[in-house]
């Protein structure tokens, strides 16, 4: 009998490596602590992912269902590792079930926690109830409601997308790029003035980052078909005159000082390292690097490799990332599991 | 204190067209080394995002012609005359809150490098800061002198109108409340200008070691002199107080 190969986290890099494991033949528990599968996109209610344009709960559905469906995969919900020891070849997981899984390799795709808000307080989140999340208004749009203003219902006029909340800022410890919130912003802007022709959507950058290819599709094509207004301006703060919410900043182009009214205030959360990390570290004894992420120990020979022999990591367990390169990383990670595996018979 | 290039100090920045550069290029670049040579320079000036956020969250940005982000962006692409420039009004429009240093992203302090040009313009004499100070002669007496300007019993409605209805905040039972404050002291709110002898001495001091006189001479020498005058007969005063002293313990 060969030992299974323990997956934890059944987000996209997870989907992804369990399906590829079992799809050549080996046995995998999937180790996920919520409910049910489908990692962020599907917890949090995700509506079109970018680049695909698909809906989370079709695209990343579809990856759940293939995982349910695989005689070769023991899914396990609810349930987490509390201690990982042993080595490649033979490891033993403790579960919190009270269950132990002996493992011949790890692979953790523990991925990420969004930015909580509260933690800039001068941006008005928990103060006005106007001012809400990218995530939120994925929610918005997913459950079929449209975007409103959670105060009364109604469909803003004006909203303003504010971006690097959480990511890029020394003063509350968070110096990385988030990477998506650009795209995502660019997005969700796109689907806002698709919904509500007569909304004015304003985006507040430091820098624009649609890398790659994205720069056409969200960058270029949210200003030229979809006239999404781009203001290069950090927000001082966001107060309230009662009826509407204030933003204050600078127009650094323009060069003065900007007080502008919205409907609707939008904050692209960040990515933060997931919150249990510290705790998956001692657990699963891998080290994290410098801003809170599990550590990459090699880059190019050994892809996805962590601290630890037979201990693999994939997705934004390791640092901030698109769902596609989390689900590539993913499948590269159970390769190289499985060529860990392969050295050590 | 060096003196020797005040002189060549001009008012403006010259014609841009003229190829004569209206000031000394060596001039430019002592002005910058003495505030890129201070040791708070790295320390507040990590960068910049330009993102503004600085100039958004500025009172002074709201009522003058002044950016902070303006001031970082000089000095961290070392626009030699843009630094002096400014030098010549716009830095003296900052209030030195900080808010700027609290929400800059990078972490600087706009307000901190205002403080290091502010410093070097009063080195080397610049009229901004003479003209700038010169209203404020009266305070920098009783603060130079004392160690303080006012006294809580002096905050009253009739002397500071421009505060308006907050005024009335400081109308309180200040005696009362000054009982309430947990650690010792002098349960006074009159007292602010009669100042120990032994710490008057030790405040001259510490105006002495650290530059302050220095700065002060250079900017104000009229005020220089009165001040000095005041030292020195502090100074006589302590040690008249110390002969007594001596004399009643050899009895």
């Amino acid at each position: 009998m060969t030992k299974p190969i323990l997956v934890v986290g059944g987000g996209p890099a997870g989907l992804a490596a369990a399906h590829s494991l079992s799809a050549l033949g080996k046995k995998v528990v999937l180790v996920e602590k919520e409910d049910k599968l489908g990692g962020a996109p599907i917890l949090s209610g995700y509506a079109k992912l970018v680049p695909s344009g698909e809906w989370a709960k079709d695209a990343i559905g579809g990856m759940v269902k293939r995982v349910e469906d695989s005689k070769m995969i023991d899914v396990r919900l609810s349930t987490t590792v509390s201690e990982l020891s042993g080595d490649t070849g033979n490891f033993t997981a403790k579960l919190s079930s009270g269950d132990e899984v002996n493992a011949a390799a790890t692979v953790m795709c523990t991925g990420f926690t969004h930015f909580d808000s509260v933690n800039k307080p001068e941006w008005g989140f928990g103060t006005h109830q106007d001012v809400v999340t990218t995530t939120q208004v994925e929610q918005m749009i997913s459950s079929g409601k449209g975007v409103r203003c959670p105060s009364d219902d109604r469909k803003p006029k004006r909203v303003a997308i504010l971006l690097c909340v959480g990511s890029r800022d020394r003063q509350i410890g968070r110096e990385w790029c988030s990477k998506i919130c650009c795209s995502v912003s660019a997005n969700i802007a796109m689907e806002i003035r698709e919904e509500l022709p007569d909304c004015h959507v304003y985006i507040y950058y430091m820098d624009i980052r649609t890398f790659g290819l994205l720069e056409t599709k969200y960058y270029w094509k949210s200003q030229e078909e979809f006239k999404v207004k781009y203001i290069k301006a950090r927000i001082a703060e966001v107060t309230s005159n009662g009826e509407q919410l204030i933003v204050k900043g600078e127009d650094t182009l323009v060069k003065r000082p900007i007080t502008i009214p919205f409907d609707m205030v939008v904050h692209a959360v960040g990515m933060d390292p997931n919150v249990d990390n510290r705790v998956l570290s001692e657990s699963f004894d891998v080290d994290l690097e410098p801003h809170g992420f599990i550590d990459r120990a090699d880059s190019y020979g050994v892809v996805g490799a962590t601290s630890r022999d037979g201990v693999f990591v994939a997705g934004s367990a390791t640092g901030p990332e698109t769902i596609d390169d989390s689900i590539a990383q993913g499948k590269a990670a159970a390769m190289s599991a499985l060529e860990c595996i392969q050295a050590t018979k | 204190m060096s003196h020797s290039h005040s002189s060549r100090v001009q008012k403006h920045i010259g014609d841009p067209i003229s190829e004569k550069p209206a000031v000394d290029q060596e001039f430019l670049e002592e002005i910058f080394n003495d505030i890129q040579s201070d040791f708070r320079f790295d320390h507040e000036l990590n960068g910049c995002l330009n993102c503004g956020i600085c100039t958004a969250t500025c009172p002074a940005a709201h009522y003058y012609d002044f950016s902070p982000r303006e001031m970082v962006q000089l000095l961290w692409t070392e626009n030699l005359e843009g630094i002096y420039d400014a030098m010549q009004e716009k830095i003296w429009a900052c209030a030195q809150c900080y808010t700027c240093a609290a929400r800059c992203p990078f972490k600087n302090s706009p307000g901190g490098l205002i403080m290091l040009m502010r410093e070097t313009a009063i080195k080397h004499g610049m009229e901004s800061a003479k003209s700038v100070l010169r209203p404020f002669s009266r305070v920098m007496l009783k603060l130079i002198s004392t160690g303080n300007q006012l006294a809580p019993d002096m905050i009253t409605p009739d002397h500071f109108p421009d505060w308006g209805p907050n005024i009335s905040k400081v109308d309180a039972p200040l005696k009362l409340l000054r009982k309430a404050i947990p650690m010792a002291t002098l349960n006074t709110t009159a007292t602010a200008w009669e100042v120990n002898l032994k710490t008057s001495i030790e405040l001259y001091t510490i105006w002495e070691e650290t530059g302050v006189l220095d700065q002060l001479e250079t900017i104000d020498e009229n005020l220089f002199d009165v001040i000095v005058d005041i030292m020195d007969e502090k100074r006589e005063d302590l040690e008249d107080w110390e002969d007594e002293q001596e004399d009643e313990n050899d009895e």
